[in-house]
């Protein structure tokens, strides 16, 4: 069984995706052999109201019994746009989505932000995780009209304190580098962190490395489809010399339990 | 495809830590890792990356070269990395390198664009020789005046222009950057070929690549990538047939032959 934590539907703006819709994520998911997957739209980043973002997520998912059964919903919330509590509430508690999904660079507003902390908090009363991509695309080929900014380690470190009961995600970044720092801050803390491998490599162990220093229960397995190719992280698990158990819980039981699935 | 020869035409070998000697510890490791996912060649240089690098220094690097060639002489292959700023020596160097130490094409970096008239000798050089040009390229959309002579798409093309019968060959497509840009700026010249490595991999790069360059003008290669390497060769949409012909590129046969006598 795979549950992958990260998916898209929706336009990306920058360059033409395919498979973009539930339909063609699901086609994605079959071709690949991937269960689940926690999917959000795209055009919540870019609309000046990402509600109207969250609730076309909702339709498309709802049309179809399968998608319902495949696709696992992120809200997409800008804490700095008025109504942001309204748009939380709607998406978990109307909609029933499943985790938060935060874009600091592209919404423009810090992670400890005031308004940012108190939906990081409001996520922990609710007990859903918070799914926060480091990026979208490599930073080397941005559009002249993207984000130069990534999430950063340090953005993460700042407001780890300020919302210690938080299950935070982190995904599409540099995972290595970023749980290293992250190590102090995170023992013996409530909520918890994990971490995605997509831009891991495989030689010199990097992957089976990461995932003894991070521990495989706080490895799961996300593959930005359809924006990226998914083989690359099954070429990870495929060659790594982990554990069958390692490998499980990092393909679907960690998410399966965080998301209560 | 297993029962095919497999042919990375890009990586490295690279001095151990503090020294000036063959890290022969990573490249048994490259080797052994090539070998567990069965690529039979790697195609190795030890470029420097920064500065102005010295007729000597050059001369280091590919010697370390010439040594991993002879540790592992049924799968590595050289390409002599050389710095087009110093006419006379890098002439030498390539006979050296070609005629002597048995390596199979150059490997440029940024130090020039492969369109300045500093190059000519040596794209010249490589067209007597009957010898590949292995040149770094991508274009940066964020950053690049951290390599302000890194050549893409529109500087091949011109050198494509001056010299059709020269083989130019465009590194990792997928090294970062906009490769929309490089394929567009390059993708008529019939002797402008690029390998497929990098880390970056993009759904739809492979893709778009074969479209636009044909599988006779893609070549399999990782530079350090290996599993985006593999994962984009895997997940492409294209024929099996072709992906055999990326894996192997025929055009690019003689030059391997070369190296093996």
């Amino acid at each position: 069984m795979i549950i992958d934590i990260n998916t898209y539907i929706g336009h990306w703006p920058f360059r033409q995706i395919t498979n973009n819709t539930p339909e063609g994520l699901v086609n994605l998911m079959d071709k690949a052999g991937v269960d689940k997957a926690c999917v959000s739209n795209i055009n919540a980043i870019f609309y000046r109201n990402v509600q109207d973002g969250n609730e076309e997520l909702a339709q498309q998912i709802n049309s179809c019994q399968q998608f319902g059964e495949r696709l696992i919903p992120f809200a997409i919330i800008n804490p700095a746009y008025p109504g942001w509590e309204k748009d939380f509430s709607n998406c978990i508690d109307d909609l029933g989505m499943k985790g938060l999904e935060l874009y600091p660079a592209y919404h423009q507003y810090k992670l400890t932000s005031s308004t940012s902390v108190e939906l990081l908090n409001m996520a922990a009363e609710k007990n859903i995780p918070v799914h926060l991509p480091c990026a979208i695309e490599n930073m080397r080929q941005r559009h002249w009209l993207d984000t130069k900014e990534d999430l950063t380690g340090d953005n993460v470190a700042q407001v780890l304190p300020l919302c210690p009961k938080t299950d935070f995600i982190i995904t599409n970044g540099p995972s290595t580098a970023i749980a290293s720092q992250l190590m102090s801050l995170t023992q013996g803390r409530q909520g918890k962190i994990y971490y995605d491998f997509s831009r891991i490599g495989l030689l010199n162990s990097n992957f089976e490395k990461f995932v003894i220093a991070v521990g495989a229960d706080n490895v799961v397995f996300g593959s930005v489809m359809p924006m990226q190719y998914i083989e690359t992280q099954f070429a990870k698990l495929h060659y790594s010399k982990l554990s069958n158990e390692e490998k499980e819980k990092i393909m679907y039981k960690n998410l399966k339990d965080l998301l209560k699935l | 495809m297993k029962n095919n020869k497999v042919v990375n035409w890009h990586e490295h070998v690279w001095f151990k830590p503090g020294t000036k000697e063959l890290n022969e510890e990573g490249c048994d490791q490259l080797v052994q890792a090539a070998s567990e996912v069965y690529m039979d060649y790697l195609v190795c240089s030890l470029p420097i990356s920064g500065g102005m690098p010295r007729p000597e220094d050059i001369r280091l690097c590919n010697d370390t070269v010439a040594k991993a060639m002879k540790r592992h002489p049924k799968v590595i292959k050289g390409m002599a990395f050389i710095n087009p700023g110093y006419t006379r020596e890098t002439l030498d160097e390539i006979d050296r390198c070609i005629n002597e130490l048995g390596m199979v094409g150059v490997k440029l970096y940024n130090h020039y664009f492969a369109s300045d008239p500093i190059v000519r000798p040596i794209i010249e050089k490589c067209i007597d020789l009957d010898i590949p040009m292995l040149y770094h390229a991508g274009k940066l959309t964020v950053g690049p005046e951290s390599q302000p002579f890194l050549s893409n798409g529109e500087h091949f093309a011109k050198v494509a222009e001056s010299y059709p019968e020269a083989v130019i060959l465009h590194g990792h497509i997928g090294g970062g950057g906009d490769w929309h840009w490089s394929l567009k700026a390059m993708s008529d010249y019939p002797n402008i070929f690029t390998d497929i490595s990098g880390s970056v991999h993009d759904a739809g790069i492979i893709e778009t690549t074969y479209k636009m360059m044909g599988a006779d003008r893609m070549l399999f290669a990782t530079d350090g990538s290996f599993a985006a390497g593999i994962g984009k060769i895997l997940g492409a949409n294209i024929p099996d047939n072709d992906k055999i012909k990326i894996l192997n590129n025929p055009r690019f046969a003689k030059y391997l032959e070369r190296g093996m006598q």
